[in-house]
């Protein structure tokens, strides 16, 4: 078959450069003054970073210092929330400008960014379940299993202290691990220990003694580039300490000034979420509601409509007899589906933006899922083409259709019927793994349920919740292929 | 009367394998030109020739005022694409095995490409559609879809799809061979009328009886060649034995 792919290629291009051009229009205007500054933070790790339940608000200590120094500098402060993994890379490729979530300084960060002076002071502690008695010291984690995250300071002293180290997304999943008997301790900060054992009220884990002697440092961590930011936020946080503001931030989450040394040893914590079980799934479905109608389904259908153009292209090119059109086409089949979907997002968001192409989360979401759909989707609509016989793309040659109108006229139509049933599989894997963009920054439903689990420690209902949402819009797609089905399979022998 | 048609030298390779070695034919406006020979002849090549659905290396097809030099087509390709384009308008084409778009109705398969190719205004295309739909003897038939009608009506459909576009010459590539035998006649009969309202035909056939009756020139294709040429007579009365082995085993067996 002949092809001429001119005019739909350049349409996708145009389409490419508009999604470009607008992330890159959105980093142009970041130079611009007043000085906005993006503070990258958790958000699920309370009492630090958390959302309010009452108010939906970000909250915490480090979100308040941050404000205030945010005030004292003459920032704009804007913040974004994202898993604790997630803020280096994004700090690294520029989405954010400084990390607020209880970074403690070691070495190997020294080296790599640059550190405020510390205004918390904290030491670790080793969580064991509550049944568990020979775990008290870091040396007793020697060959044990702990619940770490993975770029945290503790998830090292764990591996230092001679522990086998299980890396989970944060806090709250851990300690859903040790309780289920799957890790024997975990090592974290003792005031976010405290927090979770004063919200949960579990019984079932226990402060089982302290990670060493050591007083941990936690600061503002900054890129190496911006030495002004970090000049900035020491003025004001000395001035924040001179005038007696970070002790009042920290009285009121603490009850002590943990802004000093040796000030975390008299923390009491008052808990950060104190809602039953049934207010958190009613405070949640609806906002789950939100993200799935705010984000799950248009990425879905954006990464759909312009997946299946994608597939369309390659499919053709694969079918083409340019035999550079075919390698193309091959290669960027073979790429798609033989790379993780979570290695490609994170490619597209975090990787691109070390060079400077700083996508907008949504974007970055929708260029992957697109891709993702036109590898596997090429395939079925190369077969479908296929499999309508070759006589009837004769007939509208002899009738005098180019090729674009007899694909458009007469392939695609039958062609469709076939292509039906394995492209609303595709379909629904879409769905679901759109919950995947709740890992870079995209509030869709899973980032919801995730950002409120970890909140209330609720796993069980929440993520139920989020299956059960997920299973409804899936049902009601298949619930819509069959008629499609049958309107297409009319009249054909 | 005028040449409307002129095959001049036409070679056709698929693979390592000559299956066209030279083929030369004229036909005058309006006359019948039946194309016999065993499988694999070329006759079938030679009908797609002519409209390019097929490429050949070398030699000339022109019909009317449209022409192609194979061995020297225009060196630009749009001007190449153009005079592909003008051939084709100048034929219709009935296929072997009918190929009607089956997500179409019969009238929507016989207004597609004069609507959508040439054009035209679509009431004066559907009424055309009805007329010709009469012509083959299935009016009233035009919502109806393919898959609805028999084998014979489906390909009386084909014909009067290819006519829809008012070309100036029929091609019909074994137009009865795919049908059942009970099928065979009124897709000749159609053809028989044609041929009678002086329509200009190339058919491709092993309906021999049929061929006598209603060809001006028959042309016995062998192994790429044109291996005897004349009028019907050649169908009775064959000079080459290898014209008449094959007449005798095709009429044995019909």
């Amino acid at each position: 078959m002949r092809v001429h792919l001119t005019r739909p290629m350049l349409l996708l291009a145009l389409l490419w450069v508009v999604l470009l051009g607008s992330a890159a229009q959105a980093s142009a205007a970041d130079d611009a003054a007043p000085q906005v500054v993006r503070v990258g933070t958790e958000g699920t790790y309370p009492p630090f970073t958390y959302r309010d339940p009452k108010t939906d608000e970000l909250a915490g200590f480090d979100i308040d210092v941050m404000k205030a120094v945010g005030e004292e500098a003459g920032w704009q402060v804007e913040f974004v929330e994202a898993p604790f993994d997630s803020l280096f890379p994004a700090l690294d490729s520029k989405r954010i400008d400084v990390i607020a979530n209880q970074v403690t300084i070691n070495p190997d960060r020294e080296a790599r960014y640059l550190f405020s002076t510390p205004y918390t002071f904290s030491h670790g502690v080793i969580v064991t379940a509550k049944e568990t008695d020979d775990i008290t010291t870091l040396a007793d984690l020697d060959g044990r299993t702990t619940a770490q995250t993975a770029s945290s300071n503790w998830a090292e002293v764990a591996r230092d202290a001679g522990a086998d180290v299980k890396y989970v997304q944060d806090f709250g999943p851990g300690v859903e691990l040790l309780t289920q008997g799957r890790v024997d301790a975990i090592v974290n900060d003792n005031i976010a220990v405290l927090d979770y054992l004063a919200t949960s009220g579990t019984k079932d884990v226990k402060i089982a003694g302290d990670a060493g002697d050591e007083v941990l440092e936690q600061a503002l961590a900054f890129r190496q580039g911006d030495p002004e930011l970090q000049q900035q936020a020491d003025e004001a946080l000395k001035a924040l300490a001179d005038d007696g503001t970070l002790a009042k931030i920290s009285k009121r989450y603490f009850d002590a000034d943990v802004t000093v040394k040796e000030g975390s040893k008299d923390v009491k914590v008052k808990g950060s979420d104190a809602r039953t079980r049934w207010e958190v799934i009613k405070d949640t479905a609806p906002k789950m509601l939100g993200g799935l109608i705010e984000g799950t389904i248009p990425l879905t259908i954006v990464s759909f409509v312009i997946g299946l153009a994608l597939a369309v292209l390659a499919a053709l090119a694969r079918l083409s007899s340019i035999r550079p059109l075919d390698w193309i086409a091959r290669a960027f089949i073979s790429v798609i589906r033989g790379t993780p979907l979570l290695v490609q997002l994170f490619l597209i968001f975090y990787g691109l933006g070390q060079i400077g192409i700083k996508l907008d989360p949504y974007v970055a979401a929708a260029i992957a899922f697109s891709l993702n759909v036109g590898g596997y989707a090429a395939e079925i609509v190369r077969a479908s083409v296929l499999s309508v016989p070759r006589g009837q793309y004769e007939a509208a040659t002899v009738v005098g259709m180019e090729y674009w109108q007899s694909m458009r006229r007469i392939v695609f139509p039958q062609a469709a019927r076939i292509a039906v049933p394995p492209l609303s599989n595709t379909l629904l894997s879409l769905i679901k793994d759109t919950s995947l963009a709740s890992l870079i920054l995209v509030p869709e439903l899973f980032h919801e349920a995730n950002i409120a689990a970890a909140l209330s420690t609720e796993f069980l209902p929440l993520y139920a919740l989020a299956a059960l949402y997920y299973w409804v819009v899936c049902y009601l797609v298949t619930l819509a292929q069959a008629p499609l089905e049958r309107r297409l399979s009319r009249h054909m022998a | 009367m005028s040449t409307l048609i002129e095959v001049r030298g036409l070679e056709k390779s698929f693979g390592e394998q000559l299956v066209l070695k030279g083929v030369d034919f004229t036909a005058a406006a309006g006359t019948v030109t039946v194309l016999l020979g065993p499988s694999g002849s070329g006759k079938t090549t030679v009908l797609r020739s002519m409209n390019v659905l097929e490429t050949p290396e070398s030699g000339l097809v022109r019909i009317s005022d449209a022409s192609i030099d194979f061995g020297d087509p225009p060196a630009d390709k749009s001007a190449y694409r153009r005079a592909v384009r003008a051939l084709r308008a100048r034929s219709g084409m009935v296929f072997q095995s009918h190929n009607l778009f089956p997500h179409k109705t019969v009238l929507g398969n016989l207004i597609e490409g004069p609507v959508q190719v040439q054009k035209r205004d679509p009431e004066e295309a559907a009424a055309a559609a009805r007329e010709l739909l009469a012509q083959v003897g299935l009016a009233g038939r035009e919502d109806a879809y393919p898959s609805q009608l028999s084998g014979g009506q489906q390909q009386r459909v084909g014909i009067a799809r290819a006519l829809a576009l008012k070309p100036e010459v029929l091609l019909l590539d074994e137009p009865t061979s795919a049908l059942d035998p009970e099928l065979v006649g009124e897709v000749l009969a159609v053809i028989r009328d044609l041929a009678a309202e002086n329509w200009t035909l190339v058919i491709v056939t092993h309906e021999v009886r049929f061929a006598r009756d209603v060809a001006d020139q028959a042309l016995f294709l062998d192994g790429g060649v044109v291996a005897e040429r004349g009028g019907a007579e050649v169908l009775t009365d064959p000079r080459e034995e290898r014209t008449q082995r094959f007449l005798s085993r095709v009429l044995d067996a019909g």
